[in-house]
């Protein structure tokens, strides 16, 4: 029951930079046991610069064990329609503590604590429609 | 041009049905399409426990398309290191987990915050900006 993350980051910013390859597995903390929850694959179409939940830690059906290793990827898709623009950001916040902004095309994989207050957020830049797929991985109450 | 790109492959099987996503992003400047990030701070630190301390110290220039790519080298699986933006608690990276995230530093009080737990942890970050606010010596 494994769930395995490679990321590569290839660059020529810098002469000789040999890139970046590197897999994990998601575990739960501190243990060689693979996690074992998800809120499954998710989308949320959002259409105006409203700040929304993506998670609402204290919502979620099965109730996600306070500072562990949980791990979120998030993606901008652009429209939905096949569409994705670069100039299109949506905020993404921990708590309404703004980590960064995805842009279209743009992913993220985060780790988060899971406690009640800090909820997953999305804030687009404008009322332009914007989808962002989304998956968590944790561990159960 | 520069051009960096960033590519995960995600799978997992705890569902019947399992999981598979590619996606691939060019990190371009905030709001361009024409011209990709060309900066980046690239290193390897170990943290001891204790103290918490700033992974990145300059701060790249706010609400840009900054990227970070932290990752703990740590073998034992008990070691982890806190995670942490403006104060706020964003997670925990144990030893193998890594993290890639958009940072926009939108103020000063926005740095990159980093506390080792169990041990010394070893901890490779790579950050891919435009423009930085230089330190006058």
């Amino acid at each position: 029951m494994a769930t395995i993350c490679t990321i590569n980051i290839a660059s020529d910013i810098a002469p000789g930079f040999g890139g970046i390859n590197e897999s994990m597995t998601l575990t739960q903390a501190g243990t060689l046991t693979d996690i074992d929850s998800t809120t499954g694959f998710q989308i949320r179409k959002l259409k105006s610069t409203s700040t929304v939940d993506l998670v609402t830690m204290a919502n979620e059906l099965v109730e996600p064990e306070d500072s562990q290793a949980a791990k979120i990827y998030i993606r901008n898709i652009g429209d939905g329609r096949g569409n994705v623009d670069k100039s299109v950001g949506v905020t993404i916040g921990v708590n309404a503590e703004p980590l960064g902004k995805l842009f279209g095309g743009d992913w993220m994989m985060a780790p988060l604590t899971t406690i009640d207050a800090d909820d997953v957020t999305a804030t687009p830049d404008t009322d332009d429609t914007v989808v962002l797929e989304y998956i968590m991985f944790y561990e159960e109450a | 041009m520069a051009t960096t790109t960033a590519a995960i492959t995600l799978t997992s099987d705890l569902m019947s049905d399992s999981i598979s996503v590619s996606a691939s992003s060019t990190l371009m400047k905030a709001g361009t399409t024409a011209d990709g990030l060309d900066q980046m701070d690239y290193g390897v630190i170990e943290i001891p426990t204790g103290d918490q301390y700033d992974l990145i110290c300059t701060t790249p220039t706010a609400s840009k398309a900054t990227k970070l790519y932290v990752k703990n080298h740590s073998i034992d699986e008990t070691y982890y290191v806190k995670i942490m933006i403006d104060a706020q608690d964003i997670g925990r990276l144990y030893g193998g987990d890594w993290m890639f995230i958009p940072a926009d530093f939108h103020d000063a009080n926005a740095d990159v915050e980093i506390t080792s737990i169990g041990g010394t942890n070893k901890i490779e970050y790579a950050l891919f900006h435009e423009g930085t606010t230089l330190t006058a010596s």
